[in-house]
């Protein structure tokens, strides 16, 4: 009788406790998880709980392309009210008619991002941070720091390199980036990127998707060198790991990161208010310090020191390029079974 | 010669054994790891992982898991009892057919039923479903074939000689099944119904297509955080949750003699 | 109440309102599987025939998994870990099934659970074991590192070693248990009089027992390969973007590519990869039976 009691209580128990959950506004928040998630945490989602009395579930669920794909495959319905992603999704998903489009009205802080930046996300996405695609690199290790992306291909640096997934952008942007500097171009000429990327994968230990576990290589010095945001890479200089981080003279590719909300989400007023909150004067500034990325705000008051080496605008710097985020999108399907073929194998 | 082939087979046998417990000695070390990278230091440890646990990152999903489970658990018993013994104790007309409907989604891939459930909640428009209703269907196709595989093979091994004695006896149809039928196969029942609970608790290739964002189970919630870390709080959660598991055998063991018959089923 | 009328009733309206009653019990238990399992299938096969845009009927995505190569070579890596997973268990399994069968001492309930206790954990605890065991910073890597036998971590992971490793641990109770079942069915007297006639211990193994649990190492291999073949999270986890099967192709283009009509066509292969295993299970049991029962009508 007394082992049946018990069985009643544990699953009451169970029902009970979700049913209570149930109870309060609540946002459902896709993003990422490793140093992200304790950041965003601390700086944005306490402070807007504080603020708001929404209660936060935070979803550390996939790739920026992951999420959209779950939005395109659940027709606008993925079950998230708000998805951290970049441009080209937020570009892709206001054609499919898949995004809210955001309005001033609704979200007042819009007006104050910078508008080359704005723009280039589209109406969809409200850019909450900038970064650009750096490469990091071990001061201890490596003799001489690198100045171009061919440095990857440096032979002291066999067995010493790590790449992203092609379901991380971050790979994407490599490729093409490789392309620039040998030859190609950004979208139709993008043979000499994969001619490229199969040697540099040929020097690399292999492929990982999430940005925690591609650091933690560098961080325990099994790795050398890689490609990586600049923002992630500024915190591990600020940690203390023996790194640091370039712009290679060929120039880079910007992230332009945005929140987007997904037509069909639940909770839309809990979204729309949490987008504005990010891009207060005050949480950007909390954002930028603590996860060391630029911002599309131009009010911000941060130490110069911080700004310094992050991206202000797109356009006017000439060692930015941004391709065409929409090209690119459509190319993504041939690219991802190109890069399965003729890089992945390479790899040791 | 005979004396080196015993050597041998002792040493080899040995040796299977401790490749079987080592990854879970490495799990339960791991758990107790003192630094957030799991490192193997023997005289240092905490239990601050487990501490973590009790946040709402892990608890939600356990308590998903754990509904999940039950209503499965619930649900393919009675299903699976009612359809095992109409065919097997009533020997329906068609009851070779019928049993091979009801075994079919065996031979299928769990990986492939899940694409096929979650082609088919696209395509009519159910994205609302995924989360707890899809999982709950999902699961219950997947445990129904066991527990009535099991539940048949207990009915027939029932000596139909004890109903017949009760009918001489008196007894009506529903005093016969409640009284004689019932206890002698609730062996086979429980078995059914703790596989069904475990295969659900367990269960990654049918949830990962199924689940929903603040609406996931356990060990989709555990593989979706390697994605970012391996650091001991997944060592911690998986030694709890298999703490648990051990705990609702143990229940259930209590209850109604549950034995080695969880592997009835194959898959 | 009602029971005993019934029984006082002719048998053949007995019968009839039992068949009723039946049917109506074993509806649900039908609908439920034709509902989510049925027709699932169904939709998944119409589907592997429709165009990934326009969804007009096509055999284009058959065409792309048989010369785009990538699909190939998936199916071709699906089935040679789930061979190497099938030879594993049951070499391995065999010791230990051979030590169940036959011993009757305490030790072999402690065995039985060392052996089969693992089931209970789950995947996950067992596949994310390995992986902090294989790791390039993992625990065997650690050891030899710091012992100086190796300059560089061994790449133990993320590659089809660490995949057979690991789905042979997930697999290896289910073999033991039908070997196990298998050498129980073999008299232990067979053993006792190749013995007293003077067979060392070696070919009393070699001739006895391991012919008469040959349909028992096939169908250890044959639940091996069909649970290697079909499992998502240990390749997942320990084979990562450098060795893709099957299922974690399929789960790419559900998932990730959104290509449906392909996701099914390599669903439907894994599928076909399966019943095409089982179906020679069934063929060569059935064949042996009647071997058998050939021999036995010589006598």
């Amino acid at each position: 009788m007394g082992t049946k009691r018990c069985f009643a209580l544990i699953l009451s128990a169970a029902f009970v406790t979700q049913a209570n959950v149930a109870g309060a506004e609540t946002l459902v928040l896709n993003s990422y998880g490793g140093p992200y998630e304790a950041i965003i945490q601390e700086r944005i989602i306490k402070p807007f709980e504080e603020r708001h009395g929404i209660d936060v579930v935070y979803d550390a669920v996939g790739s920026a392309q992951q999420d959209y794909a779950k939005i395109k495959a659940t027709n606008g319905r993925p079950g998230f009210d708000v998805a951290v992603m970049t441009a080209s999704q937020s570009l892709q998903g206001c054609k499919d008619g898949l995004l809210e489009k955001l309005a001033v009205a609704e979200i007042p802080n819009l007006a104050s991002l910078s508008p080359g930046l704005s723009s280039a996300a589209g109406p969809c996405g409200a850019v909450h941070e900038v970064q650009y695609l750096s490469l990091l690199y071990r001061t201890d290790k490596l003799t001489s720091a690198p100045v171009s992306w061919a440095d990857l291909l440096d032979p002291q640096l066999t067995g010493k390199i790590i790449l992203p997934t092609f379901q991380n952008i971050m790979a994407v942007y490599l490729l093409e980036m490789m392309s620039l500097s040998n030859g190609g171009d950004l979208i139709d000429n993008i043979d000499p990127g994969f001619d490229a990327m199969a040697k540099v994968s040929a020097q690399s230990v292999g492929f990982e998707q999430s940005s925690a576990i591609l650091e933690s290589y560098v961080r325990d010095g099994s790795v050398w060198a890689m490609p990586f945001w600049n923002g992630r890479a500024q915190l591990l200089v600020d940690e203390g790991v023996p790194v640091d981080y370039i712009r290679p003279r060929e120039g880079t590719i910007p992230l332009i990161a945005t929140l987007n909300i997904p037509v069909g989400a639940a909770n839309k007023d809990a979204a729309v208010k949490f987008i504005d909150f990010f891009l207060e004067k005050s949480s950007q500034e909390g954002w930028v310090t603590g996860y060391r990325v630029g911002s599309a705000r131009t009010d911000i008051d941060v130490p110069a020191e911080l700004q310094r080496r992050q991206v202000q605008s797109v356009a006017g710097d000439k060692s930015l390029h941004l391709p065409d985020l929409m090209l690119l999108q459509a190319k993504l399907p041939e690219w991802a079974e190109r890069w399965e073929r003729d890089v992945v194998p390479h790899a040791n | 010669m005979t004396r080196v082939i015993s050597i041998l087979f002792w040493l080899s046998l040995a040796a299977v054994l401790a490749f079987i417990t080592l990854p879970l000695l490495v799990v339960v070390a791991a758990s107790f790891s003192p630094t957030a990278t799991v490192t193997f230091q023997p005289f240092e440890w905490t239990f601050r992982w487990y501490g973590d646990l009790l946040s709402n990152r892990w608890l939600d999903p356990f308590l998903t898991s754990l509904k999940i489970a039950t209503v499965v658990a619930a649900t393919s018993g009675v299903l699976g009892l009612l359809a095992a013994y109409c065919i097997v104790y009533e020997r329906l007309p068609g009851s070779d057919v019928l049993m091979s409907y009801l075994l079919s989604p065996l031979s299928v891939p769990q990986i492939v039923k899940g694409v096929a459930i979650v082609l088919f909640l696209s395509m009519i428009g159910f994205q609302g479903f995924l989360g707890t209703p899809a999982l709950i269907a999902a699961h219950v196709v997947l445990a129904l074939p066991f527990v009535t595989r099991m539940v048949a093979t207990s009915l027939a091994n029932f000596d139909a000689n004890l109903d017949r004695a009760a009918q001489i006896l008196g007894a009506g149809k529903l005093q016969r099944i409640r009284h004689v039928l019932l206890p002698m196969i609730k062996p086979g029942v429980l078995s059914g119904v703790t596989f069904a609970f475990i295969i659900s608790f367990n269960n990654i290739p049918l949830s990962v297509f199924l689940v929903r964002p603040g609406d996931s189970t356990l060990p989709i919630t555990v593989i979706n955080y390697l994605e970012y870390s391996l650091d001991p709080v997944m060592a911690a959660v998986n030694v709890a949750s298999m703490a648990f598991i051990l705990v609702v055998i143990f229940l259930f063991e209590k209850i109604g003699g549950f034995s080695a018959q969880i592997h009835g089923g194959s898959k | 109440m009602s029971s005993l009328a019934l029984d006082s009733s002719p048998p053949r309206t007995r019968r009839r309102f039992t068949g009723w009653f039946s049917y109506l019990a074993l509806s649900p238990s039908l609908v439920v599987l034709a509902i989510f399992f049925a027709l699932p299938m169904g939709i998944m096969i119409g589907m592997s025939f429709a165009d990934p845009q326009t969804l007009s009927p096509t055999l284009d995505n058959y065409h792309r998994f048989l010369t785009d190569g990538l699909s190939l070579a998936g199916f071709c890596r699906t089935a040679i870990m789930s061979l190497l997973v099938a030879v594993c268990v049951t070499a391995l399994g065999y010791p230990v099934a051979y030590f169940l069968a036959r011993s009757r001492t305490r030790w072999r309930a402690v065995v039985f659970a060392l052996a089969l206790s693992p089931e209970l954990a789950g995947v996950v605890l067992r596949t994310y074991g390995w992986l902090i065991i294989l790791e390039d910073r993992g625990f065997i890597n650690d050891v030899l590192l710091y012992l100086g036998l190796i300059a560089s971590p061994l790449p133990l992971s993320k590659n089809l070693f660490a995949v057979v490793v690991g789905l042979t641990h997930v697999v290896l109770p289910f073999g033991i248990l039908s070997l196990m079942t298998s050498i129980q069915g073999i008299d232990p007297n067979l053993e006792r009089a190749a013995q007293m006639l003077g067979a060392s211990r070696l070919s009393v193994i070699r001739f006895i027992v391991l012919p008469l649990s040959v349909p028992g190492i096939v169908s250890s291999m044959l639940i091996a390969f069909t649970m290697a073949a079909s499992a998502y999270a240990t390749p997942a986890l320990l084979g990562g973007a450098g060795f893709k099967v099957l299922a974690t192709m399929i789960y790419e283009q559900v998932l990730f590519y959104i290509n449906w009509p392909f996701a099914s066509v390599m669903a439907i292969s894994l599928l076909v990869m399966m019943l095409a295993i089982s179906f020679a299970g069934v063929r060569y049991e059935s064949r042996r039976r009647l071997r058998t029962a050939g021999a036995k009508g010589d006598n």
